[in-house]
Protein backbone atom coordinates (compact mmCIF):
# COMPACT_ATOMS: atom_id res chain seq x y z
CA UNK A 1 0.00 0.00 0.00
CA UNK A 2 2.80 2.29 0.88
CA UNK A 3 4.61 1.75 -2.27
CA UNK A 4 1.33 2.98 -4.12
CA UNK A 5 0.81 5.83 -1.94
CA UNK A 6 4.43 6.69 -3.25
CA UNK A 7 3.83 5.94 -6.97
CA UNK A 8 1.64 8.85 -6.76
CA UNK A 9 3.39 11.20 -4.73
CA UNK A 10 5.86 10.69 -7.03
CA UNK A 11 3.82 11.28 -10.27
CA UNK A 12 1.90 13.99 -8.54
CA UNK A 13 3.46 16.38 -6.03
CA UNK A 14 1.26 19.45 -6.35
CA UNK A 15 -1.80 17.22 -4.83
CA UNK A 16 0.75 15.12 -2.11
CA UNK A 17 -1.37 16.27 0.64
CA UNK A 18 -4.33 14.99 -0.89
CA UNK A 19 -3.16 12.17 -2.37
CA UNK A 20 -1.55 10.59 1.12
CA UNK A 21 -5.15 11.42 2.89
CA UNK A 22 -7.24 9.11 -0.35
CA UNK A 23 -4.00 6.66 0.00
CA UNK A 24 -5.03 5.81 3.68
CA UNK A 25 -8.84 5.52 2.60
CA UNK A 26 -7.77 2.85 -0.07
CA UNK A 27 -5.98 1.47 2.12
CA UNK A 28 -8.82 1.55 4.93
CA UNK A 29 -11.21 0.34 1.99
CA UNK A 30 -9.19 -2.71 1.11
CA UNK A 31 -8.43 -3.93 4.57
CA UNK A 32 -12.15 -3.82 5.26
CA UNK A 33 -12.72 -5.28 1.78
CA UNK A 34 -10.24 -8.46 2.45
CA UNK A 35 -12.03 -8.50 6.32
CA UNK A 36 -15.27 -9.37 4.26
CA UNK A 37 -13.82 -12.06 2.14
CA UNK A 38 -12.39 -13.94 5.16
CA UNK A 39 -15.35 -14.27 7.13
CA UNK A 40 -17.56 -15.29 4.00
CA UNK A 41 -15.37 -17.92 3.27
CA UNK A 42 -15.20 -18.90 6.93
CA UNK A 43 -18.75 -19.01 7.53
CA UNK A 44 -21.01 -22.15 6.64
CA UNK A 45 -24.42 -21.85 4.97
CA UNK A 46 -26.74 -20.10 6.99
CA UNK A 47 -29.59 -22.99 6.92
CA UNK A 48 -28.50 -25.89 8.98
CA UNK A 49 -31.38 -27.88 10.38
CA UNK A 50 -33.16 -29.00 6.80
CA UNK A 51 -33.12 -32.15 4.68
CA UNK A 52 -32.67 -32.13 0.94
CA UNK A 53 -35.01 -34.33 -0.63
CA UNK A 54 -36.05 -35.49 -3.56
CA UNK A 55 -39.33 -37.11 -2.66
CA UNK A 56 -41.79 -34.44 -3.28
CA UNK A 57 -40.62 -33.80 -6.69
CA UNK A 58 -43.12 -35.60 -8.28
CA UNK A 59 -45.73 -32.98 -6.98
CA UNK A 60 -43.51 -30.80 -9.37
CA UNK A 61 -43.79 -33.02 -12.35
CA UNK A 62 -47.78 -32.92 -11.66
CA UNK A 63 -47.29 -29.47 -12.65
CA UNK A 64 -45.69 -29.73 -15.88
CA UNK A 65 -47.87 -29.56 -18.50
CA UNK A 66 -48.45 -32.19 -21.53
CA UNK A 67 -48.40 -30.92 -25.12
CA UNK A 68 -50.15 -33.64 -26.83
CA UNK A 69 -53.56 -33.11 -26.87
CA UNK A 70 -55.70 -36.44 -25.17
CA UNK A 71 -58.32 -38.52 -26.39
CA UNK A 72 -61.81 -37.80 -25.88
CA UNK A 73 -62.57 -39.28 -23.00
CA UNK A 74 -65.66 -42.26 -23.09
CA UNK A 75 -68.70 -40.91 -21.96
CA UNK A 76 -71.85 -41.18 -22.60
CA UNK A 77 -72.68 -39.92 -26.16
CA UNK A 78 -73.85 -37.31 -27.45
CA UNK A 79 -72.54 -35.12 -24.44
CA UNK A 80 -74.55 -32.04 -23.17
CA UNK A 81 -72.46 -29.77 -25.91
CA UNK A 82 -73.61 -32.48 -28.78
CA UNK A 83 -70.13 -33.77 -29.15
CA UNK A 84 -70.17 -37.07 -30.97
CA UNK A 85 -66.81 -39.22 -31.39
CA UNK A 86 -66.65 -40.71 -35.43
CA UNK A 87 -68.12 -43.35 -36.24
CA UNK A 88 -65.66 -46.45 -36.21
CA UNK A 89 -64.80 -47.66 -38.82
CA UNK A 90 -65.39 -44.56 -40.87
CA UNK A 91 -68.00 -44.28 -43.35
CA UNK A 92 -67.78 -46.17 -46.58
CA UNK A 93 -67.80 -42.90 -49.12
CA UNK A 94 -65.46 -41.69 -52.01
CA UNK A 95 -64.63 -39.30 -49.43
CA UNK A 96 -63.29 -38.60 -45.93
CA UNK A 97 -63.52 -35.97 -43.31
CA UNK A 98 -61.43 -36.26 -40.36
CA UNK A 99 -61.38 -34.45 -37.09
CA UNK A 100 -59.35 -31.31 -36.12
CA UNK A 101 -56.96 -31.96 -33.43
CA UNK A 102 -59.29 -31.09 -30.75
CA UNK A 103 -61.62 -33.41 -32.06
CA UNK A 104 -64.47 -31.19 -33.75
CA UNK A 105 -65.67 -31.21 -37.11
CA UNK A 106 -63.89 -28.89 -39.30
CA UNK A 107 -66.61 -26.96 -40.58
CA UNK A 108 -65.60 -22.85 -40.04
CA UNK A 109 -67.05 -19.72 -41.04
CA UNK A 110 -65.28 -17.02 -42.47
CA UNK A 111 -65.93 -13.31 -43.15
CA UNK A 112 -64.48 -10.76 -45.56
CA UNK A 113 -65.21 -7.43 -47.19
CA UNK A 114 -67.45 -6.71 -43.88
CA UNK A 115 -70.77 -8.83 -45.37
CA UNK A 116 -68.92 -11.93 -47.53
CA UNK A 117 -70.15 -14.84 -45.34
CA UNK A 118 -68.85 -18.21 -46.06
CA UNK A 119 -68.51 -21.87 -44.40
CA UNK A 120 -65.05 -23.99 -44.85
CA UNK A 121 -65.09 -27.53 -44.70
CA UNK A 122 -60.90 -28.35 -44.34
CA UNK A 123 -59.42 -31.54 -44.17
CA UNK A 124 -61.36 -34.03 -46.90
CA UNK A 125 -59.65 -36.79 -48.35
CA UNK A 126 -60.41 -38.52 -51.36
CA UNK A 127 -63.10 -37.68 -53.85
CA UNK A 128 -63.80 -33.89 -53.32
CA UNK A 129 -66.12 -33.06 -56.24
CA UNK A 130 -68.60 -36.18 -54.99
CA UNK A 131 -68.38 -34.14 -51.41
CA UNK A 132 -69.34 -31.23 -53.02
CA UNK A 133 -71.92 -32.22 -54.77
CA UNK A 134 -73.54 -33.98 -51.99
CA UNK A 135 -73.24 -31.00 -50.42
CA UNK A 136 -74.69 -28.79 -53.09
CA UNK A 137 -77.75 -31.56 -52.91
CA UNK A 138 -77.90 -30.81 -49.57
CA UNK A 139 -77.82 -27.24 -49.42
CA UNK A 140 -79.78 -26.92 -51.97
CA UNK A 141 -82.65 -28.66 -50.29
CA UNK A 142 -82.40 -27.19 -47.00
CA UNK A 143 -82.23 -23.58 -48.40
CA UNK A 144 -84.56 -23.74 -51.26
CA UNK A 145 -81.62 -21.76 -53.46
CA UNK A 146 -78.77 -23.08 -55.51
CA UNK A 147 -75.86 -22.86 -53.47
CA UNK A 148 -72.32 -21.14 -54.85
CA UNK A 149 -69.56 -23.65 -53.75
CA UNK A 150 -66.04 -23.70 -54.45
CA UNK A 151 -62.90 -26.06 -54.39
CA UNK A 152 -59.90 -25.88 -53.22
CA UNK A 153 -58.60 -29.23 -54.65
CA UNK A 154 -54.55 -28.34 -53.74
CA UNK A 155 -55.14 -27.05 -50.35
CA UNK A 156 -58.43 -29.45 -49.70
CA UNK A 157 -61.05 -27.40 -48.68
CA UNK A 158 -64.57 -26.87 -49.93
CA UNK A 159 -65.90 -22.86 -49.61
CA UNK A 160 -69.33 -22.20 -49.59
CA UNK A 161 -71.48 -18.86 -49.73
CA UNK A 162 -73.34 -18.57 -46.23
CA UNK A 163 -73.35 -19.61 -43.16
CA UNK A 164 -74.36 -23.36 -42.85
CA UNK A 165 -71.75 -24.10 -40.12
CA UNK A 166 -74.23 -25.52 -37.66
CA UNK A 167 -76.49 -27.20 -40.79
CA UNK A 168 -73.48 -28.92 -41.94
CA UNK A 169 -71.80 -30.10 -38.88
CA UNK A 170 -74.68 -31.68 -37.59
CA UNK A 171 -75.08 -33.61 -41.20
CA UNK A 172 -71.29 -34.67 -41.88
CA UNK A 173 -71.63 -36.00 -37.82
CA UNK A 174 -75.11 -37.95 -39.13
CA UNK A 175 -72.51 -39.13 -41.52
CA UNK A 176 -69.88 -40.53 -39.03
CA UNK A 177 -66.72 -38.34 -39.70
CA UNK B 1 -46.38 -50.73 -56.07
CA UNK B 2 -43.84 -49.37 -58.89
CA UNK B 3 -40.99 -48.56 -56.46
CA UNK B 4 -41.32 -51.99 -54.75
CA UNK B 5 -41.25 -53.46 -58.23
CA UNK B 6 -38.59 -52.00 -59.34
CA UNK B 7 -35.30 -53.97 -57.91
CA UNK B 8 -37.28 -56.99 -58.62
CA UNK B 9 -37.41 -56.48 -62.29
CA UNK B 10 -33.73 -55.49 -62.33
CA UNK B 11 -33.03 -58.54 -60.83
CA UNK B 12 -35.03 -60.85 -63.22
CA UNK B 13 -32.67 -59.44 -65.32
CA UNK B 14 -34.64 -56.63 -67.65
CA UNK B 15 -33.18 -53.44 -67.03
CA UNK B 16 -36.42 -51.39 -67.13
CA UNK B 17 -37.48 -48.17 -66.53
CA UNK B 18 -40.25 -47.32 -64.44
CA UNK B 19 -43.15 -44.54 -65.42
CA UNK B 20 -41.86 -41.87 -62.43
CA UNK B 21 -38.27 -42.74 -62.74
CA UNK B 22 -37.61 -42.41 -66.59
CA UNK B 23 -35.64 -38.94 -66.34
CA UNK B 24 -33.59 -40.72 -64.43
CA UNK B 25 -32.40 -43.72 -65.66
CA UNK B 26 -31.79 -42.64 -68.89
CA UNK B 27 -27.93 -43.75 -68.99
CA UNK B 28 -29.54 -47.15 -69.62
CA UNK B 29 -31.59 -48.76 -72.63
CA UNK B 30 -34.91 -47.68 -72.40
CA UNK B 31 -36.98 -50.07 -73.01
CA UNK B 32 -40.99 -49.72 -73.76
CA UNK B 33 -43.21 -50.88 -70.63
CA UNK B 34 -44.07 -54.57 -70.44
CA UNK B 35 -47.19 -54.09 -68.77
CA UNK B 36 -47.45 -58.16 -68.56
CA UNK B 37 -44.19 -57.91 -66.26
CA UNK B 38 -45.91 -54.75 -64.34
CA UNK B 39 -49.24 -56.21 -63.19
CA UNK B 40 -47.38 -59.13 -61.75
CA UNK B 41 -48.34 -58.65 -57.86
CA UNK B 42 -45.62 -58.51 -55.40
CA UNK B 43 -45.03 -61.53 -53.28
CA UNK B 44 -45.24 -59.65 -49.50
CA UNK B 45 -45.39 -62.65 -47.56
CA UNK B 46 -41.82 -64.19 -48.82
CA UNK B 47 -40.13 -60.97 -47.27
CA UNK B 48 -40.51 -60.20 -43.77
CA UNK B 49 -41.47 -56.76 -42.84
CA UNK B 50 -38.83 -55.46 -40.72
CA UNK B 51 -40.90 -52.17 -39.48
CA UNK B 52 -44.06 -51.50 -38.72
CA UNK B 53 -45.42 -47.88 -37.50
CA UNK B 54 -45.47 -48.27 -33.82
CA UNK B 55 -47.43 -45.12 -33.83
CA UNK B 56 -50.89 -46.08 -34.74
CA UNK B 57 -52.89 -45.26 -38.58
CA UNK B 58 -55.96 -43.66 -38.77
CA UNK B 59 -57.93 -46.56 -39.85
CA UNK B 60 -59.19 -45.37 -43.57
CA UNK B 61 -55.06 -44.72 -44.79
CA UNK B 62 -52.66 -47.70 -45.31
CA UNK B 63 -49.26 -47.44 -45.02
CA UNK B 64 -46.66 -46.60 -47.39
CA UNK B 65 -43.80 -48.97 -47.84
CA UNK B 66 -40.26 -49.36 -49.06
CA UNK B 67 -37.76 -51.33 -49.53
CA UNK B 68 -35.04 -51.81 -46.55
CA UNK B 69 -31.87 -52.09 -47.95
CA UNK B 70 -28.39 -51.82 -47.23
CA UNK B 71 -24.84 -49.74 -48.22
CA UNK B 72 -22.57 -53.04 -47.12
CA UNK B 73 -22.90 -54.71 -50.64
CA UNK B 74 -24.14 -53.78 -53.85
CA UNK B 75 -27.20 -56.13 -54.27
CA UNK B 76 -28.39 -55.96 -50.76
CA UNK B 77 -31.65 -54.17 -51.99
CA UNK B 78 -34.64 -56.02 -50.43
CA UNK B 79 -33.70 -56.94 -47.34
CA UNK B 80 -37.33 -56.33 -46.04
CA UNK B 81 -40.15 -54.06 -46.01
CA UNK B 82 -40.41 -50.99 -44.01
CA UNK B 83 -44.21 -49.51 -43.62
CA UNK B 84 -43.91 -45.45 -43.17
CA UNK B 85 -46.55 -43.89 -41.75
CA UNK B 86 -49.16 -41.85 -44.44
CA UNK B 87 -49.94 -38.93 -42.52
CA UNK B 88 -45.82 -38.33 -42.97
CA UNK B 89 -45.06 -40.22 -45.91
CA UNK B 90 -48.32 -39.68 -48.02
CA UNK B 91 -49.89 -36.45 -47.78
CA UNK B 92 -51.42 -34.32 -50.64
CA UNK B 93 -48.72 -32.98 -52.10
CA UNK B 94 -48.80 -29.22 -51.29
CA UNK B 95 -46.35 -27.46 -53.65
CA UNK B 96 -47.60 -24.26 -52.61
CA UNK B 97 -46.08 -24.88 -49.45
CA UNK B 98 -42.30 -26.36 -50.59
CA UNK B 99 -41.91 -22.59 -52.07
CA UNK B 100 -42.94 -21.30 -49.06
CA UNK B 101 -40.55 -22.92 -47.09
CA UNK B 102 -37.94 -22.87 -49.74
CA UNK B 103 -38.40 -19.05 -49.67
CA UNK B 104 -38.27 -18.92 -46.02
CA UNK B 105 -35.08 -20.88 -45.89
CA UNK B 106 -33.36 -19.18 -48.65
CA UNK B 107 -34.23 -15.62 -47.19
CA UNK B 108 -34.53 -15.50 -43.44
CA UNK B 109 -30.79 -15.59 -42.79
CA UNK B 110 -30.57 -13.11 -45.52
CA UNK B 111 -28.84 -9.38 -44.95
CA UNK B 112 -28.81 -7.36 -48.07
CA UNK B 113 -25.50 -5.27 -47.92
CA UNK B 114 -26.65 -3.19 -50.80
CA UNK B 115 -26.32 0.63 -49.55
CA UNK B 116 -26.01 4.11 -51.61
CA UNK B 117 -25.63 7.53 -50.93
CA UNK B 118 -28.06 10.07 -50.13
CA UNK B 119 -27.55 13.47 -51.49
CA UNK B 120 -26.28 14.51 -47.64
CA UNK B 121 -23.48 11.87 -48.13
CA UNK B 122 -22.31 12.62 -50.80
CA UNK B 123 -19.40 15.21 -50.75
CA UNK B 124 -20.06 18.74 -51.71
CA UNK B 125 -23.60 20.36 -52.04
CA UNK B 126 -23.87 22.72 -50.00
CA UNK B 127 -23.21 25.86 -51.50
CA UNK B 128 -26.16 27.01 -53.51
CA UNK B 129 -24.84 27.09 -57.19
CA UNK B 130 -26.41 29.98 -58.64
CA UNK B 131 -28.78 32.60 -57.49
CA UNK B 132 -32.45 31.62 -57.72
CA UNK B 133 -33.80 34.19 -60.14
CA UNK B 134 -32.49 36.49 -62.89
CA UNK B 135 -29.69 33.40 -64.69
CA UNK B 136 -32.46 32.32 -66.65
CA UNK B 137 -31.54 28.60 -65.59
CA UNK B 138 -33.82 26.48 -63.97
CA UNK B 139 -33.71 26.97 -59.67
CA UNK B 140 -31.03 24.74 -57.72
CA UNK B 141 -29.83 24.64 -54.14
CA UNK B 142 -27.56 21.81 -54.42
CA UNK B 143 -25.21 20.17 -56.84
CA UNK B 144 -25.64 17.06 -54.96
CA UNK B 145 -29.46 17.03 -55.66
CA UNK B 146 -30.77 13.80 -57.15
CA UNK B 147 -31.79 15.32 -59.97
CA UNK B 148 -27.85 16.16 -60.61
CA UNK B 149 -25.70 14.00 -62.35
CA UNK B 150 -23.78 12.93 -59.50
CA UNK B 151 -25.72 13.65 -57.44
CA UNK B 152 -27.44 11.27 -54.21
CA UNK B 153 -29.33 8.46 -54.78
CA UNK B 154 -33.24 9.50 -53.77
CA UNK B 155 -35.23 5.87 -52.08
CA UNK B 156 -32.12 3.75 -52.59
CA UNK B 157 -31.48 0.88 -50.35
CA UNK B 158 -30.05 1.49 -47.34
CA UNK B 159 -28.40 -1.27 -46.44
CA UNK B 160 -27.94 -3.60 -44.27
CA UNK B 161 -30.84 -4.93 -44.16
CA UNK B 162 -32.47 -8.13 -42.54
CA UNK B 163 -34.78 -10.41 -44.28
CA UNK B 164 -35.77 -12.50 -41.33
CA UNK B 165 -39.06 -13.94 -40.94
CA UNK B 166 -40.38 -17.10 -39.77
CA UNK B 167 -42.81 -19.38 -40.88
CA UNK B 168 -45.54 -20.70 -38.81
CA UNK B 169 -44.09 -23.99 -37.45
CA UNK B 170 -47.02 -26.12 -38.56
CA UNK B 171 -46.35 -24.45 -42.07
CA UNK B 172 -42.52 -25.64 -41.59
CA UNK B 173 -43.65 -28.94 -40.38
CA UNK B 174 -46.00 -30.00 -43.11
CA UNK B 175 -43.16 -28.25 -46.07
CA UNK B 176 -41.15 -31.49 -44.78
CA UNK B 177 -44.02 -33.67 -44.53
CA UNK B 178 -44.32 -32.95 -48.32
CA UNK B 179 -40.82 -33.18 -49.36
CA UNK B 180 -40.79 -36.82 -47.99
CA UNK B 181 -43.85 -37.71 -49.72
CA UNK B 182 -42.48 -36.35 -52.91
CA UNK B 183 -39.31 -37.80 -52.91
CA UNK B 184 -41.53 -41.39 -52.14
CA UNK B 185 -44.08 -40.89 -54.77
CA UNK B 186 -41.05 -39.93 -57.18
CA UNK B 187 -39.13 -42.91 -56.69
CA UNK B 188 -36.25 -41.04 -55.08
CA UNK B 189 -36.45 -42.43 -51.82
CA UNK B 190 -34.91 -45.14 -49.85
CA UNK B 191 -34.59 -46.67 -46.01
CA UNK B 192 -31.17 -48.11 -45.46
CA UNK B 193 -30.48 -50.36 -42.19
CA UNK B 194 -27.17 -48.75 -40.93
CA UNK B 195 -25.19 -46.55 -42.19
CA UNK B 196 -21.96 -48.96 -41.98
CA UNK B 197 -19.89 -49.12 -45.46
CA UNK B 198 -17.53 -51.90 -45.72
CA UNK B 199 -14.42 -49.20 -46.99
CA UNK B 200 -13.60 -45.57 -46.65
CA UNK B 201 -12.99 -45.32 -50.00
CA UNK B 202 -14.75 -42.48 -51.65
CA UNK B 203 -15.41 -44.84 -55.24
CA UNK B 204 -17.57 -47.18 -53.37
CA UNK B 205 -20.15 -44.92 -52.26
CA UNK B 206 -20.16 -43.42 -56.23
CA UNK B 207 -19.80 -47.15 -57.42
CA UNK B 208 -23.19 -47.75 -55.11
CA UNK B 209 -25.11 -44.99 -56.16
CA UNK B 210 -24.51 -45.42 -60.04
CA UNK B 211 -25.27 -49.28 -59.18
CA UNK B 212 -28.47 -48.44 -57.72
CA UNK B 213 -29.22 -45.02 -60.08
CA UNK B 214 -29.46 -43.30 -57.80
CA UNK B 215 -29.19 -40.38 -59.65
CA UNK B 216 -26.32 -37.08 -59.49
CA UNK B 217 -26.87 -36.50 -55.93
CA UNK B 218 -27.79 -38.76 -52.99
CA UNK B 219 -28.49 -37.16 -49.19
CA UNK B 220 -27.89 -39.81 -46.39
CA UNK B 221 -29.58 -39.05 -43.38
CA UNK B 222 -28.19 -40.63 -39.98
CA UNK B 223 -29.89 -40.23 -36.61
CA UNK B 224 -27.06 -39.08 -34.47
CA UNK B 225 -23.69 -37.01 -35.30
CA UNK B 226 -21.70 -40.23 -34.31
CA UNK B 227 -21.32 -41.69 -37.34
CA UNK B 228 -19.30 -44.55 -38.39
CA UNK B 229 -15.19 -43.45 -39.38
CA UNK B 230 -15.76 -45.21 -42.88
CA UNK B 231 -18.54 -43.57 -44.21
CA UNK B 232 -17.18 -39.79 -42.60
CA UNK B 233 -14.11 -40.48 -44.35
CA UNK B 234 -16.01 -41.04 -47.84
CA UNK B 235 -18.32 -38.77 -47.98
CA UNK B 236 -16.52 -36.26 -46.24
CA UNK B 237 -14.55 -36.68 -49.94
CA UNK B 238 -17.00 -36.28 -51.81
CA UNK B 239 -19.62 -32.87 -53.34
CA UNK B 240 -22.31 -35.17 -54.80
CA UNK B 241 -23.16 -37.40 -51.90
CA UNK B 242 -23.83 -35.48 -48.32
CA UNK B 243 -24.41 -37.23 -45.08
CA UNK B 244 -26.24 -35.31 -42.52
CA UNK B 245 -27.71 -35.94 -38.96
CA UNK B 246 -31.99 -35.88 -38.86
CA UNK B 247 -31.95 -32.59 -36.95
CA UNK B 248 -30.72 -31.32 -39.64
CA UNK B 249 -32.89 -32.71 -42.22
CA UNK B 250 -34.63 -29.73 -44.08
CA UNK B 251 -37.03 -29.39 -47.67
CA UNK B 252 -34.30 -27.19 -49.17
CA UNK B 253 -31.71 -30.04 -48.90
CA UNK B 254 -33.78 -32.64 -49.55
CA UNK B 255 -35.30 -30.88 -52.75
CA UNK B 256 -31.78 -30.01 -53.58
CA UNK B 257 -30.51 -33.72 -54.00
CA UNK B 258 -31.96 -35.91 -56.35
CA UNK B 259 -32.42 -39.37 -53.97
CA UNK B 260 -32.89 -39.16 -49.90
CA UNK B 261 -31.72 -41.97 -48.51
CA UNK B 262 -33.11 -42.35 -44.50
CA UNK B 263 -31.65 -44.94 -41.99
CA UNK B 264 -34.29 -46.84 -39.58
CA UNK B 265 -33.67 -45.00 -36.91
CA UNK B 266 -34.11 -41.95 -38.82
CA UNK B 267 -37.49 -42.87 -39.82
CA UNK B 268 -38.43 -43.65 -36.71
CA UNK B 269 -37.57 -40.29 -35.40
CA UNK B 270 -39.24 -38.10 -37.97
CA UNK B 271 -42.46 -40.17 -37.42
CA UNK B 272 -42.34 -39.09 -33.90
CA UNK B 273 -41.02 -35.50 -34.55
CA UNK B 274 -44.02 -34.98 -37.01
CA UNK B 275 -46.58 -36.01 -36.08
CA UNK B 276 -46.59 -34.71 -32.87
CA UNK B 277 -46.74 -32.23 -34.35
CA UNK B 278 -50.94 -33.05 -35.80
CA UNK B 279 -52.04 -33.78 -32.10
CA UNK B 280 -50.47 -31.00 -29.98
CA UNK B 281 -51.45 -28.12 -28.47
CA UNK B 282 -50.46 -24.68 -29.09
CA UNK B 283 -47.79 -23.84 -27.06
CA UNK B 284 -48.36 -23.06 -23.59
CA UNK B 285 -45.06 -21.36 -23.34
CA UNK B 286 -41.96 -21.64 -25.23
CA UNK B 287 -40.94 -25.26 -26.27
CA UNK B 288 -37.57 -25.18 -24.97
CA UNK B 289 -39.01 -24.85 -21.28
CA UNK B 290 -39.93 -28.03 -19.81
CA UNK B 291 -43.05 -29.95 -21.19
CA UNK B 292 -43.55 -33.35 -19.52
CA UNK B 293 -43.73 -35.45 -22.95
CA UNK B 294 -41.98 -33.20 -25.58
CA UNK B 295 -40.89 -35.49 -28.24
Amino acid sequence: MATIVQGFRGVRRILAGVRCKAGSELGLNLRSQTHTAAQLKNTEPPYKDFVESTEEYKYVERLIPSTRIPDPPKHQHPTPSGWRPPRDPPPALPYMIRRSRMHNVPVYTDITHGNRHMTIIRKIEGDIWALENEVKEFLTQLSGKTVITQVNEISRKLRIKGYFDKELKEWLMDKGF
Amino acid sequence: MLPLLRPLLRRSGSLLCSALSSERDHASPLQPLDTSVEKRPVTDSVLPIIRKCSIPLPSHLIAGQAWLESLLHYDDERLGLVDLHPDVFTVPPRIDILHQVITWQRNFKRISHARVKTRAEVRGGGRKPWPQKGSGRARHGSIRSPLWKGGGVAHGPRGPTSYYYMLPMKVRALGLKVALTTKLAQDNFHVIDSLEVPTPDPQYLKDLARYRHWGDSVLIVGINNDFPENILQATSKLRTITLIPAIGLNVYSILKHQTLVLTLDTVDFLEEKLLWQDNRFSPLYPFKMPYSDFP
